[in-house]
């Protein structure tokens, strides 16, 4: 993708290329040495100011911290919660993604569809899923059909709003193009449609993922609602009741390490292989 | 470079907010909450007891949700006095947390009921039944644990089956026969529930533990005992003396505390005089609560001498 980018760039600058790497290369490596120093800056504080500042049983210093993560993920309950947890987002995701696509086709084919879509949509869309959790338990009690309910309810709309966004934004010149082609029906969504519409799908994929890990951890917590088995929301709430800080603290880091992961491993490898290998992003 | 300063700056001002609290010495700030057995408080506070005591006293009352936010703002030094359960003071304790008990406040009977009549005993408990307590390291959660090492022998046969839910939620759904299975509360709840239809009890607290013990305890800082002593003593007489009116007269104060409980007076002074309700100044039972905490894993400190948490 990086020689790519670069050939369009060389082109349309028509710079001298290996200078272009050079420059790209020594600011990536600024970036990274800022990134890293910043952290380690962060770290050190972590470590030594609650113990000067004498809050050490507020904020437990960095190393404490890190000991109950290694602690609690090896022999404690810790990979059982994010598994748990894992599960649930999937199933939710899953569904979630499932039924934009069905809506969103819908919406494409039929005018009213949309219109009626347009209502629900501003009606749910503002709504953030714990207001909703008191009365989905209503409907499918405690556990984890709500909490899965409420993931789908978190990533549904955003998934909509921003796929009906690219298909609106797809050039009328593209698709006349495509069935110029002889392109029809299933072939031309294929492969004209959604390939122009990704940015937009993608960047709704990226919403749907921030929202539904928000949505998980805090449904868990605020109702505690999935038991002692249940995933990592439940796990901080019970650190807190025995006032285990740094287990605390460890359950932050596998909800920060676990959005990091996909963030940068699944979300972002997508991103490099289908928009920025097109040269489309938004 | 001047950004980073700026950060460490930022940073250092936000430690030292935690490590900073009033510095007003007749202040002292208490923990209100609400709740039969936390009725001494609000008898303190109507009938202005510390005032009879230290007359320039200038007390605020915390709002707060709930006992575990009441031991978080104790430690963050934003509240001096405040009342919670044996068990949830225990843990903060043995997490070395500077603080120690002003006065124990009452016995309650406390016991786990169910809606379904097949529940005999905890044998009868299957995996997904739910037990709803308030909290995890509540005294109901711990004397659920009690009851299950006794009858299962395993103290945490049954964690997987409890989840956290506030007592009137759960003893609305217990008496509603929706979500959950079993309760384990404290009163009122637990006279509401065996007044109503369909329900019994499955765990006595008092069988479960083997005798009487406090529920409810004052815990008091460390910092605030030595800004000011005296006001300390203050507020400890005060607290006693309301906790006197409680056990001895509660008739005579049910005017201020029974709209607390939003209940009438008959049904307050029912609720008083129930057996196994006493307010009591004398602490029982924390020590075999903390030895079998420790022995279950709960928590990490041991102690044989009462005053070690014990002002």
């Amino acid at each position: 993708m990086l020689t790519g980018k670069l050939i369009t760039s060389v082109i349309s600058c028509g710079r001298d290329r290996s200078l272009m790497l050079n420059n790209q290369r020594s600011e990536k490596i600024k970036s990274t040495a800022t990134k890293v120093s910043f952290l380690v800056a962060l770290f050190l504080l972590w470590e030594f100011l609650p113990t000067w500042t004498q809050s050490d049983k507020i904020i437990p210093p960095f190393h404490e911290v890190i000991k109950a993560f290694w602690v609690n993920l090896w022999t404690g309950d810790l990979l059982k919660h994010v598994g748990y947890s894992l599960e649930l987002i999937f199933t939710g995701i899953a569904i979630g993604i499932l039924l934009a696509f069905v809506l969103t086709a819908l919406c494409i084919i039929s005018k009213r569809f949309n219109d009626v879509m347009d209502v629900v949509i501003s009606i749910m869309h503002p709504l953030p899923g714990i207001a909703l959790l008191p009365v989905v338990m209503l409907l499918a009690g405690l556990g984890a059909k709500s909490i899965v309910i409420i993931i789908i309810h978190s990533i549904l709309w955003p998934l909509i709003v921003n796929a009906l966004a690219g298909f609106n934004s797809i050039p009328k010149i593209q698709t006349e193009l495509g069935k110029n082609l002889g392109m029809k029906g299933l072939k031309l969504i294929w492969l004209v449609m959604i390939p122009n519409a990704f940015p937009y799908i993608l960047s709704g994929i990226k919403i749907a993922w921030a929202r539904s890990w928000r949505a998980l951890v805090s449904a868990e917590m605020v109702f505690g609602a999935s038991g002692m088995i249940g995933g990592l929301g439940w796990y901080i709430y019970k650190t807190r009741f025995f006032m285990d800080v740094s287990g605390m603290f460890a359950g932050l880091i596998s909800v920060i390490i676990i959005g990091m992961v996909v963030d940068e491993l699944v979300l972002k490898s997508i991103e490099r292989n289908t928009v920025q290998k097109w040269g489309m992003s938004v | 470079m001047k950004k980073i300063l700026s950060l460490i700056l930022i940073a250092l001002i936000t430690f030292g907010m935690f490590s900073c609290s009033g510095s007003d010495k007749d202040k002292v700030v208490i923990a209100q909450q609400f709740g039969l057995g936390y009725a001494p408080l609000v008898v303190m506070k109507e009938m202005q007891l510390i005032e009879k005591y230290y007359p320039n006293a200038k007390i605020e009352w915390a709002q707060l949700g709930s006992g575990g936010a009441i031991r978080e703002a104790m430690a963050a030094g934003q509240v001096d006095v405040g009342s919670m359960g044996v068990p949830p003071f225990l843990i903060a304790w043995a997490k070395e947390y500077d603080y120690k008990v002003m006065s124990p406040l009452c016995e309650m009977p406390l016991g786990m009921q169910t809606n379904n009549p097949d529940i005999k005993s905890l044998k009868d408990i299957k995996p997904g039944m739910k037990i709803a307590t308030p909290s995890p390291g509540s005294i109901q959660h711990i004397l659920l644990s009690m009851a299950s090492k006794k009858e299962l022998g395993d103290a945490k046969a049954l964690d997987k089956n409890v989840i956290a839910m506030a007592h009137p939620d759960a003893a609305s759904a217990l008496i509603n026969k929706v979500e959950i299975d079993a309760h384990f509360t404290s009163p009122p709840y637990i006279f509401k529930e065996l007044d109503a239809e369909g329900i019994h009890q499955v765990v006595d607290a008092n069988e479960a533990f083997g005798g009487p013990f406090t529920f409810l305890v004052t815990a008091a800082t460390g910092k605030f005992k030595n800004r000011n002593p005296e006001l300390f003593g203050a507020v400890e007489k005060a607290l006693k003396e309301a906790i006197g009116i409680m056990e001895n007269d509660p008739g005579s104060v049910a005017d201020i505390v029974a709209p607390t409980l939003k209940l009438d007076t008959e049904t307050y002074l029912k609720y008083c005089n129930w057996p196994g309700v006493k307010f009591d100044t004398n602490l029982r039972g924390a020590l075999k609560f903390l030895d079998f905490m420790n022995k279950a894993g709960y928590v990490n400190r041991q102690t044989d001498n009462i005053s070690d948490f014990m002002w």
